[in-house]
């Protein structure tokens, strides 16, 4: 789902920098006001564990694979706006080291699988929570959920700022990018419902760290 | 395990080496921008930025492979977003194939624009290879701070770095343990096997940030971080920097004129 230089135009290149930079701000913000100088390092090496747990990779079908983004883990473990954080930094770093996702689409990469992915995860989760109660079944679906929408709300973001720059019409892009991240969203759902299921049976006091 | 494959050749000695990062990062972002704005149909101005994209490598001392190699790699996922395009563009039909239950089209116009962004994509990942092989992490992540990225993102990111190595080396061993006990069978075993292997990476990781803060903690850290390289432009800065900027409003210009 990162999207490479050339593919936004210029009015959708501007507009979702000036987004993302406005989230990523607030988040700085709220990060600055309420974590200690404790988190920082922390975050650092969080950062680094979501860059690594991307590259384990699962198989999917006919012979493909694909990886968790992370977001909705991060959010539901550390909070929205310090998930926003960590994901902004592991993808500048993938851009700049990686070329994963274009310089100048950075914007936009911020915007899907950083603040809409991180958002989406994390109220995805609480939904289900106060419907089901905070009980471990409770936490296990909802963190499911709240994977699963954070995958498919970023690829519906995505398809809609390749069709505003006019890579594809919106009624292509928008059904196939959707389509297909319904279904990787499931697997992402699943295995971060497995993290947390471990991370209860261990470590369960990692279940109540501050949240921003 | 060995990682070959961040900021590699930066720590070799050329004129670009010797640069800004600030100054880099410009041209960088600019040669980008300008490549971005550049019409479809101008194949004599591709060529001019391809150019001088070959020219600054050359200059940087970047083997013509290593780059080559790494901008290959990122190819395959710009292909697969960009193959959606030609089917979709109207225009004259350059071919017509039943596919299952689609017609499917191709269209000139539309291979026109799936060409045209294959080649804006590669020149923008080659700016990016240009830009970290002739710059350390560490260097750049400064020229960063000093361009207004806020500053706890800076902090961020270079612990990100210093401990990236680390976590993904915890990472591969723990897919090599995996791969090597015969990773397979059904669904529900594979996902469990996944989840929990992220989990323990995770818990592994807070830990290690833990331990890290305290580390710091005990040397006196107190949030700021103090270093003895400053940044500073030189003559070398303002020359190369006008220069390629002058280059990059050129080449653009022969848009208008062709």
């Amino acid at each position: 789902m990162h999207i490479p230089d050339g593919f936004l135009n210029i009015t959708t290149v501007a507009t979702t920098y000036v987004v993302s930079a406005g989230g990523v701000g607030n988040a700085v913000r709220v990060a600055n006001r309420k974590l200690s100088e404790k988190q920082v390092p922390l975050m650092g090496v969080l950062a680094a564990f979501i860059f690594a747990a991307q590259m384990l990779n699962f198989p999917i079908a006919g012979g493909t694979s694909g990886h968790v983004i992370g977001a909705a883990l991060a959010a539901i473990l550390l909070g929205p706006w310090a998930a926003v954080l960590v994901m902004s930094c592991v993808l500048i770093a993938q851009s700049l080291i990686f070329q994963d996702g274009g310089l100048l689409a950075l914007g936009a990469n911020i915007f899907n699988m950083g603040i809409i992915a991180s958002f989406a995860g994390y109220y995805g989760y609480r939904l289900v929570n106060s419907l089901l109660g905070s009980s471990r079944r409770g936490k296990l679906v909802g963190s499911a959920f709240g994977a699963w929408s954070s995958v498919l709300l970023a690829s519906i973001a995505c398809a809609i700022e390749l069709a505003l720059s006019g890579a594809s019409p919106i009624g292509v892009v928008l059904p196939a990018m959707a389509g297909v991240h319904a279904l990787i969203g499931i697997g992402e759902g699943l295995i971060t419902a497995a993290v947390l299921s471990l991370v209860m049976a261990t470590r369960a006091d990692l279940m109540q760290l501050q949240r921003i | 395990m060995k990682h070959g494959f961040l900021d590699q050749y930066s720590d070799r000695d050329s004129f670009i080496h010797r640069l800004d990062p600030r100054t880099k990062f410009i041209i960088s972002f600019l040669f980008i921008l300008v490549v971005v704005l550049t019409p479809p149909d101008s194949w004599l101005v591709y060529m001019l930025y391809a150019a001088l994209m070959a020219g600054l490598l050359l200059v940087g001392k970047l083997p013509a492979g290593y780059v080559l190699k790494r901008s290959l790699i990122i190819m395959p996922f710009v292909l697969l977003i960009a193959l959606f395009i030609p089917f979709f563009k109207e225009g004259e039909v350059a071919g017509s194939y039943n596919m299952w239950l689609w017609q499917v089209t191709v269209t000139y116009s539309g291979l026109q624009v799936l060409v045209n962004i294959v080649i804006k994509s590669w020149l923008s990942i080659l700016s990016l290879i240009w830009l970290t092989s002739t710059t350390k992490l560490p260097h750049l992540l400064r020229g960063l701070e000093k361009v207004r990225l806020p500053r706890v993102m800076v902090m961020i990111l270079s612990f990100m770095y210093r401990y990236l190595f680390i976590v993904v080396d915890e990472a591969m061993r723990m897919k090599q343990a995996r791969d090597s006990r015969n990773f397979g069978g059904g669904r529900r075993w594979q996902v469990t096997t996944i989840g929990n292997m992220i989990g323990t990476l995770f818990i592994r990781s807070y830990e290690r940030g833990e331990r890290v803060y305290v580390a710091m903690a005990a040397r006196g850290f107190d949030g700021h971080i103090r270093t003895l390289n400053h940044l500073s432009f030189r003559v070398a800065d303002a020359y190369f920097g006008i220069g390629g900027i002058l280059v990059l409003t050129l080449i653009s210009l022969f848009t208008f004129l062709f």
